[in-house]
């Protein structure tokens, strides 16, 4: 079983803290993903550093709002703006999560979990054409990370992600550490997700690091990623071959060279990892 | 349940003062081995308020000098609960705050208002449309039969801000750590401008006759013939010395387009 999608190899979220490094040093990254919002503006210091690094970098467009879950109609014109930014960077694809982030009339900017159930997934999956029909091309859903779930779930999540390609066609940014922390706060198995997810729909990897309150997890972006997530991020390249990969770091930043470093030891993990699978195959 | 209805509640859940969910909505959810439902919601109710306050205290970090971290929180939570956020990106959520403020403190209000007005200026110049500033080469281009009849108006980034209050001596004390300077009023109101050049914000008060100018040629539309004949009043002949030096300055700072003819 091998993902068929093509990787772009080990990348970096883009973040304004390494602007200028990124332009004076040039470093090893192999391609960065950009949070879409930053740059939905008309004018200043972020469109001009995504341009010059659009010239020496395959970009990726990430987003956090388009709420494709959410009760309102969906944003048009939040949807022609991404376009036109696709238009102006050309990134190798478009993501956004499975969440809802917008209430009846207010902005709730969180990643807020759906009920997998029948009326989600059509609800869901009628929203994912619009945005496709919009955007001319595959629309690439994350997993988010959860603290509550539906007492109404007809569907596990993966079997609601698995039924939502085969329904609209979308494709999947899968977080490995999302899937971490959601089996940790719900008690399920972190494998059975990941290998139940259709490989031929996997268009990326996420890596992050959170905080461990023994009790429960909370996906932060403000750590290092850590061993347990390393472990299941390897088990998932020996199962899908190579898949783009990117890690993320949103808070807590620390200087360039240590996300550099840490960027490295994706390659060295995932290369053994490969290593093993061709070895296996 | 209904979908809508479910996400609805948890809308409720999230805008709510307290963190504690209503019986009806909680029944509708299931915690893990470890993680009650409580806490899972709580977790999520803390997490909005926290996202807005923390861009509230990047947006206005000088409201914030001012007033202490409890006092500022306080004021925090009473505008997210006023007026929740609006729009998909929250670089606009505080677009109301300095609004609030006054409607919050009614008179006592305003410096802190002023001041609130002050910082969203620089919010705005910073990712305002970039549009044609003229430079001075473009000034030395110029043939001299157009320089008469040159008119020009602010580039789009430029904020201008009208000062009753220390705000700009508040912001900087806020900037540099600096102990809180107290609030004064002003013996003479400033025109404070804020903009953006070479993709820095920059900042700077005028005085009155300079503001004056500069008001005449972008709002009332003078031309450069114009500009130095309401100098001639003051300057006399020494009007279009001035005239220029002032024009100048604008350019060279980035303030300045082309108003078309």
């Amino acid at each position: 079983m091998s993902a068929s999608l093509p990787s772009l190899g080990y990348g970096l979220g883009l973040r304004s803290e390494y602007y200028q490094q990124i332009l004076e040093q040039s470093p090893a990254v192999d391609w960065f993903e950009v949070i879409s919002e930053n740059y939905l503006v008309q004018g200043g210091k972020a469109l001009y550093y995504l341009d010059a690094i659009a010239e020496r970098y395959p970009l990726v467009m990430h987003g956090v709002s388009l709420s494709i879950g959410g009760p309102h109609a969906l944003d048009i014109d939040y949807l022609k703006q991404l376009k036109q930014l696709s238009e102006r960077i050309h990134p190798a694809w478009i993501s956004d999560h499975l969440c809802w982030s917008r209430g009846n009339a207010h902005q709730l900017h969180d990643l807020l979990p759906l009920p997998y159930t029948e009326e989600s997934l059509y609800h869901v999956a009628g929203r994912v054409r619009q945005v496709q029909d919009v955007l001319q091309r595959p629309l690439v859903l994350e997993n988010v990370s959860s603290y509550v779930r539906s007492k109404a779930n007809e569907f596990t999540e993966w079997e609601f992600l698995n039924a939502l390609t085969h329904l609209t066609g979308c494709q999947l940014l899968l977080d490995v550490n999302n899937v971490y922390v959601s089996s940790r706060n719900h008690g399920f198995d972190a494998w059975t997700f990941i290998h139940n997810l259709p490989p031929e729909s996997i268009r990326q990897l996420h890596l992050a690091g959170h905080m461990d309150y023994g009790d429960y997890v909370i996906d932060t972006h403000d750590h290092p990623v850590c061993d347990p997530v390393w472990a299941l991020y390897q088990q998932t390249l020996e199962h899908l071959g190579p898949v783009s990969t990117l890690l993320e770091r949103d808070d807590h930043f620390p200087p360039f060279q240590e996300l550099l470093d840490e960027l490295s030891k994706a390659r060295e993990l995932g290369a053994s990892a490969l290593d093993r699978r061709a070895l296996c195959a | 349940m209904r979908l809508i209805d479910w996400q609805l509640a948890f809308e409720q859940h999230l805008l709510a003062e307290m963190s504690t969910a209503s019986n009806s909505f909680s029944a509708t959810l299931i915690g893990g081995p470890t993680l009650d439902v409580e806490t899972g919601l709580a977790i999520y109710h803390n997490a909005y308020h926290a996202r807005l306050q923390e861009v509230l205290r990047d947006d206005f970090s000088a409201v914030w000098y001012w007033l202490g971290d409890e006092e500022f929180a306080q004021l925090g939570s009473a505008y997210i609960r006023r007026y929740p956020s609006a729009h998909y990106s929250l670089r606009w959520f505080g677009e109301r705050f300095p609004g609030f403020i006054v409607e919050h403190y009614a008179e006592q209000g305003a410096p802190l208002a002023e001041l609130a007005r002050l910082e969203w200026a620089f919010t705005l110049a910073f990712d305002a449309p970039q549009g044609e500033p003229l430079t001075l080469q473009d000034m030395a281009s110029l043939p001299p039969e157009d320089w008469p009849g040159l008119r020009v108006q602010l580039a789009p980034s430029v904020q201008q801000v009208t000062c009753d209050f220390n705000s700009l001596g508040i912001w900087r004390a806020s900037k540099g750590e600096w102990d809180f300077p107290g609030s004064e009023a002003l013996p003479l109101a400033q025109v404070c401008l804020v903009w953006r050049h070479q993709n820095v914000c920059q900042y700077r008060s005028l005085e009155a006759a300079e503001a004056s100018a500069l008001t005449g040629m972008v709002t009332r539309g003078w031309s450069f013939s114009e500009l130095c004949a309401e100098l001639a009043v003051t300057y006399q002949e020494g009007a279009p010395l001035q005239a220029v030096t002032w024009l100048k300055q604008w350019v060279q700072e980035g303030l300045l387009q082309r108003r078309a003819p």
